[in-house]
């Protein structure tokens, strides 16, 4: 099972990147600097786990501080700038991320062993789970964990007076303000807690995958980051999830099979499933099926997110 | 009815048969899993792999297969993956090769940064009952980045060791070409084993054998592995694997007027900083390269300019049996190189390290069989290779390959020097 389970830790990990992604989303604003604050969450939290000896969950608590602050501190240029301005500033972002990683170099003795970022060689030997005896399973519940708290706090958020604000602003910025807005508030707001669940997963990857390095951080993962609320659609929290395991579950691991066809089928289906689901895959219809099979939709959600 | 009973009495009567010999035949076959860049701009890497592995497999296989505990022969087979050259995909596979396969060991990956991640979701120490990592061997024959093999106890590379031939290789040339006394380089700094090569192994030997840096002393180099190594880098012209222009890294090349030019990078990057200098005319005395360049991808891209370019390499068609493989990797779509020929090694290290445990290869006794194999590896002192012994460093899972140099002529590589010839 540990293969089934290792796959569910990824997953879990890219649904929180994309769910990063989703609440900026939400406010119209598209980023690809959420990879910038996952590598801030990777590093800081497997520097504190690794050099200091930190359990891990304040080592989390760190890395998903540090990806908040950040976010806050971007969040605030990223308002005068809008559109490709604001992918083009935040891809900035990123590359001046991965670029500090790339040259950081901090090795230190801990327990006889020389640890720590190597710059272009990497960070090694994130081991807390696999040293602290926590098997395949205990992670993917640890991961999953959170998970199911930021899709529930996300799913919340919707259905109260913030959500209604976040989409406000997203769907008129301008008219969002003349109903009496602070759109500084809410962007920032959303950039900072679009921050804080990119350096919470940054810090969960880096300890599935005990190693980072600079090419971790790369576009090709902002740009997936982005993807998967896009290509899920925005009505609802779980398109995120479903476009993660659409994705990472059947493009990337039910393909390997075909090799280096599997990059042009990839493609492919993304172009097919975009193409049929413009809305993305679960888009308000479906949510206001959903919502009525299961008795409680009453069509106002589907009115609502459609 | 009489029909039916025609044709289901024989449909059952061979279900029968067929679930009574399907067992048996099942535990007449050794699996291995094998694993590789099949995708992306690393591709090659893991279709030379697996040209090569699947030659391998079928030489067992054709002089009667592998020897079980019992006595009775079993045929080898093998399943290859593709993960990209991507940490995540590569641990992906692992898992799914430890957990849901009875594969007994795997070799794999090919990218030194995915090697990295992957071993380190393996159990460090041997026995070690509170590290859930993996147990699992794995004999990987590409990654080349130094002291991979170090992080867990279960992994074992059967890879260059680079300090040693670029060592011997500037002890050749100070010997062989004793005019030429200034070096310059630069290396593709994105990449861990280009640039950690280039700046912690390349540039300290240059020095130990009495080159000097062509612009000026380099702050911190001593000779000593490592030394300076981040001077080194700010002191070269450097590139990104990504980069298509080379005009300015050129420029510098040229500027430096050094007599020996190093170039540290993977063939791609290689051939278009090679034709950029060739375009400007810089022509130094003598080119040296990364062991990852003595491939036939160079040759292929950029022969022309690559010409007269020296690499140390643990691969050349200078035996039988290295020629043999060269063969058969081309009739099965792939080259074979210092990277992919170790795959041949590693099956025949395998087969040897099986025969000589002595496996049940059940479905019972699939973890003790892989860990029967990881304990035959710890074991191994020397191993047959293709261009000569290899000596296997026990307590780090590594290897000491015979190596020669290779030069670039008239669109070959060709052998210019073997270091076992003077010892």
């Amino acid at each position: 099972m540990a293969y089934y389970f290792g796959l569910l830790q990824t997953i879990g990990i890219h649904t929180l990147l994309g769910l990063s992604a989703y609440i900026l989303l939400l406010t119209g604003q598209l980023s690809l600097a959420q990879v910038g604050f996952f590598a801030i969450g990777a590093y800081v939290s497997g520097i504190l786990t690794v050099i200091f000896e930190y359990h891990i969950v304040p080592g989390l608590f760190a890395g998903a501080l540090a990806g908040g602050f950040f976010a806050f501190l971007v969040g605030f240029p990223a308002l005068r700038i809008k559109g490709l301005m604001l992918v083009v500033a935040t891809i900035a972002f990123s590359e001046i991320v991965r670029l500090f990683f790339f040259n950081l170099n901090w090795r230190v003795m801990v327990n006889g062993v020389e640890v720590g970022p190597d710059s272009t060689q990497g960070f090694r030997e994130i081991r807390f789970y696999a040293a602290n005896g926590w098997d395949t399973l205990d992670v993917v519940l640890f991961i999953w964990l959170f998970v199911i708290l930021i899709m529930a706090m996300l799913w919340w958020l919707d259905r109260v007076r913030a959500g209604a604000t976040l989409r406000a602003v997203g769907a008129d910025e301008l008219a969002a303000q003349s109903s009496g807005v602070n759109i500084v508030a809410v962007k920032v707001a959303a950039m900072t807690f679009g921050g804080v669940i990119a350096g919470l997963a940054g810090g969960l990857y880096a300890h599935s995958a005990t190693y980072v390095d600079h090419l971790t951080f790369s576009v090709l993962l902002a740009t997936f980051a982005v993807a998967y609320p896009i290509l899920g659609g925005l009505s609802s929290v779980f398109g995120t999830l479903i476009a993660v395991i659409f994705i990472q579950g059947v493009l990337i691991e039910g393909m390997r099979f075909l090799g280096d066809w599997r990059n042009i089928f990839f493609g492919l289906l993304i172009i097919v499933a975009m193409n049929f689901r413009p809305a993305g895959l679960l888009d308000g219809n479906v949510v206001a099926q959903i919502l009525r099979i299961v008795g409680r939709g009453k069509g106002s959600d589907g009115e609502r997110h459609a | 009815m009489t029909n039916l009973k025609r044709i289901l009495k024989p449909a059952v009567a061979a279900a029968a048969l067929s679930a009574m010999i399907s067992p048996a035949l099942a535990e007449e076959t050794v699996h291995i899993a094998g694993w590789g860049a099949k995708s992306g701009p690393l591709r090659s890497f893991g279709v030379n792999s697996e040209a090569v592995l699947k030659a391998a497999v079928k030489e067992v296989n054709d002089s009667g297969g592998i020897m079980l505990a019992d006595g009775t022969k079993a045929k080898l087979e093998y399943t290859y993956y593709d993960s990209a050259c991507n940490a995540e995909q590569a641990i992906s596979v692992a898992r799914k090769v430890a957990s849901e396969s009875s594969a007994l060991i795997g070799i794999g990956p090919t990218c030194s940064g995915a090697a990295a991640a992957m071993f380190g979701v393996f159990q460090k120490t041997v026995g070690d009952d509170t590290d859930t990592g993996l147990q699992f061997p794995i004999l990987t024959d590409t990654a080349v980045r130094n002291g991979l093999a170090k992080i867990s106890q279960w992994t074992f590379r059967n890879t260059p060791n680079e300090p040693d031939m670029y060592d011997k290789l500037f002890a050749w040339v100070a010997k062989t070409y004793p005019d030429l006394k200034t070096i310059y380089g630069g290396t593709e700094t994105d990449q861990g084993h280009s640039n950690g090569t280039y700046s912690k192994v390349i540039v300290q030997a240059s020095k130990r054998h009495g080159f000097d840096w062509a612009t000026g002393d380099i702050e911190g180099v001593t000779g000593d592995l490592g030394s300076g190594s981040a001077e080194v880098l700010t002191s070269s012209s450097n590139w990104l694997m990504a980069d298509t222009n080379f005009s300015v890294q050129a420029r510098a090349f040229k500027k430096s007027n050094a007599d020996i030019y190093v170039i540290s990078s993977h063939p791609f990057t290689t051939c278009g900083m090679l034709k950029e200098l060739k375009r400007r005319r810089a022509e130094p005395k003598l080119l040296i390269g990364l062991t990852s360049s003595s491939s036939a991808e160079v040759m292929k891209g950029c022969a022309e300019a690559a010409e007269g370019m020296i690499i140390p390499t643990s691969f050349a068609p200078i035996t039988p049996a290295a020629e043999k493989v060269a063969m058969l990797a081309n009739e099965n779509g792939g080259d074979a190189d210092l990277h992919s020929a170790a795959a041949w090694e590693n099956v025949m290290i395998i087969k040897q390290v099986i025969e000589s445990v002595g496996i049940d290869n059940t479905p019972e006794s699939l973890m003790a069989d892989r860990r029967k194999i990881r304990d035959g590896l710890e074991m191994l002192e020397q191993t047959q290779g293709l261009i000569g012994e290899v000596q296997r460093v026990q307590d780090e899972g590594e290897a000491l390959k015979p190596y020669v140099f290779v030069q670039a002529m008239n669109g070959m590589w060709t052998v210019i020097h073997d270091p076992r010839a003077t010892n």
